[in-house]
């Protein structure tokens, strides 16, 4: 049996790696040094995710893992450990729609490299993305949806943005079941990515990362 | 000279028949799904869809006719409002109260079985499904979680003395207004259902498909445990996992059979979600998603029927699987996957229905239509087996009419047999 973390968790050996994590913390490790290893997991879950070694089924289990080592590790840590980040990523599910499993990947791939992400959640009102660029002033602004509903949630949420003064503050992304260029072009947005692995791609070009 | 109606019945079904069969009808079958897409040409709203069943007989026989589809499309998916609302069912949210009037329904999904169940499942599907299941996703039937142990009505008398003990109960006092207002809200709708079939049947118009089939999987992912909910399980569960759905596969396969048979429509939607490529690997299909779908799809066939799996998301790289089902039995109607692809690897063994794209129908201009469906038509309608539909669960929700009328327009140019 592998010793070492991030063998561990990317081999989704869950009771191992939890384990792991626990008994380096009670001899007394420094957390931060553990917390390290983990993101290099993470990222490389993300890697094999890209590679399509890795799908669904293997990001929940590692998210799984991740939530349960997180569990452990918050209460040693102290407030303000948080890494530099790429960028900041406003995503959410358009209002009308309440799917979220394509919103979720694209949340877990963006955060695994290295972004900031701000989930507002399902069948968010225009509304409330107008808000939040407002308050958090982010590079990117993400939106996805899964039925042909989104269509017009989607461009509806673009004008409000550009009503608002914000379309040239942002970046805008779009992605889903049913989306494609051709509605990149009818939403007004300035990219559609076809997966989570091109949502990433797009997101480090545009910070320039 | 006209064609009789029952001429023109006789003439579409065998123009399907023949495109399953792998045989060149007289022309490509148009025969699209559609969710509320009637209900907006016909001017009405998504809510009147689930709650004015005369507006929906009306939607239904306008769209039909107007556009000249080769079949009905199936009505059952305008859901009754009133029975879920009835019922109080919890999974669902509805047009006009949890969402705007103009939206489509939509599932809740969510961990309605938790992962230390499966031994009660396993144990006795019938007692957990009716005792646990139903209790969590509806109000009304909240009452169920009271019933005896439904293994012990088996024992001698116990419906005597245990069935009224449990209608003297609060709970099923409370639900019995709603359990009535549901029944004869049902009898209403499934009499607004019949009534399209009849009087477009009438017109030389048959019903694509009233029976509905699922994956195993997906009836365990979508309804009971959640997508993460599975997905964790084929780690940490997947023993029980798979006898789930092993259990699962003839109590689907009956209900489907049993439905079919009632209505005489042979044709049987078999919706299908978390197998698609993007969601998991080709090894785990073939461990988790493939051998029970396969086995539902050969049962519905060995019963004389014509499943017709609706493969949503992409299913390329997974073409070769779909080689292992019956030559000329069953309908593959393709979504995002290369279905030009698809006709070379699979067109041999089935029919394929699909896939005009929801951007062109919703945002493109009747010229795109046509140019696609022509493209359609000339690759995978080469040497027959073909029958045009969208592709994401038929014709969109907010397709244009006119982009709609491009699909007829096509079939009915380039779509001729020649003889």
């Amino acid at each position: 049996m592998s010793e070492n973390l991030v063998d561990l968790i990317v081999g989704l050996n869950e009771k191992e790696a939890v384990e792991l994590v626990r008994k380096r913390v009670e001899s007394g490790e420094d957390p931060l040094k553990i917390l390290d290893e983990v993101r290099t997991a993470m990222a490389q879950v993300g890697e094999k995710f890209e590679k399509k070694e890795f799908f669904l089924p293997d990001l929940i289990m590692s998210g799984e893992i991740l939530r349960q080592i997180t569990d452990i590790l918050a209460p040693k840590l102290k407030a303000g450990t948080e890494t530099k980040r790429l960028g900041r990523v406003v995503l959410g599910t358009v209002y009308g729609d309440i799917h979220d499993i394509g919103k979720d990947i694209v949340n877990f791939m963006l955060d695994a490299n290295g972004f900031e992400v701000i989930d507002l959640g399902v069948d968010v009102p225009k509304e409330k993305f107008v808000e939040t660029i407002k308050e958090a002033n982010p590079e990117i602004v993400a939106l996805s949806g899964f039925l042909t509903l989104a269509y017009d949630s989607m461009k509806d949420t673009v004008e409000e943005i550009k009503k608002a003064g914000l379309r040239d503050k942002v970046k805008i992304m779009i992605g889903g079941g049913q989306i494609d260029e051709t509605i990149r072009e009818y939403v007004g947005a300035d990219a559609y990515g076809k997966d989570a692995v091109e949502a990433v791609s797009i997101a480090k070009k545009w910070v320039g990362a | 000279m006209s064609k009789s109606p029952e001429e023109l019945y006789k003439e579409r079904e065998k123009r399907f028949n023949d495109a399953v069969e792998l045989k060149e009808p007289d022309r490509v079958p148009l025969a699209p799904l559609t969710g509320f897409f009637p209900m907006a040409y016909a001017g009405y709203s998504f809510r009147d869809g689930m709650y004015d069943y005369e507006k929906m007989v009306d939607a239904w026989e306008k769209a039909t006719v107007d556009f000249q589809w080769d079949m009905i499309p199936p009505s059952f998916v305008m859901f009754p409002g009133p029975v879920f609302e009835a019922l109080g069912v919890t999974q669902m949210k509805i047009p006009g109260r949890d969402l705007p009037a103009n939206r489509s329904y939509q599932f809740v999904e969510g961990e309605y079985m938790k992962a230390d169940e499966y031994d009660e499942l396993l144990t006795d599907p019938s007692d957990f499904i009716i005792r646990k299941f139903f209790p969590r996703i509806s109000k009304t039937l909240s009452f169920c979680a009271g019933l005896p142990p439904i293994r012990s009505l088996a024992s001698c008398y116990t419906l005597v003395m245990s069935g009224p003990m449990v209608a003297a109960t609060p709970d099923f006092l409370n639900a019995l207004e709603s359990l009535k207002t549901a029944g004869q809200e049902l009898m209403k709708w499934l009499a607004a259902q019949n009534r399209i079939t009849t009087e477009l049947g009438a017109q030389g118009f048959p019903l694509l498909c009233q029976a509905m089939a699922q994956a195993p999987f997906d009836w365990i992912s979508d309804f009971l445990r959640g997508m993460r909910g599975t997905m964790l399980d084929m780690y940490r569960h997947p023993e029980e996992l798979l006898k789930a759905m092993e259990l699962f596969t003839p109590i689907l396969v009956e209900g489907t059979t049993q439905l079919a048979r009632l209505t005489g429509i042979p044709r049987v939607f078999v919706p299908l979600h978390r197998g698609a490529a993007g969601f998991m690997s080709n090894e785990q299909f073939e461990e988790f998603y493939w051998p029970s779908l396969k086995e539902v799809l050969l049962q519905l066939v060995n019963a004389g029927l014509t499943p017709m799996p609706f493969f949503e998301g992409d299913y390329t790289p997974r073409l070769e699987y779909l080689r292992e089902l019956p030559k000329g039995k069953v309908v593959a109607h393709l979504d995002r996957t290369d279905i030009f692809k698809a006709k070379e690897v699979i067109g041999d063994v089935l029919c394929i229905k699909g896939n005009v794209p929801p951007w062109l129908l919703c945002t493109g201009t009747p010229q795109q239509v046509e140019e696609y469906c022509r493209k359609l038509i000339e690759v995978v309608g080469e040497g027959g087996g073909y029958i045009m539909d969208g592709a994401v669960a038929g014709i969109p929700d907010e397709a244009k009419p006119e982009n709609v009328k491009a699909m007829t327009e096509a079939v009915l140019k380039y779509g001729m047999y020649k003889r």
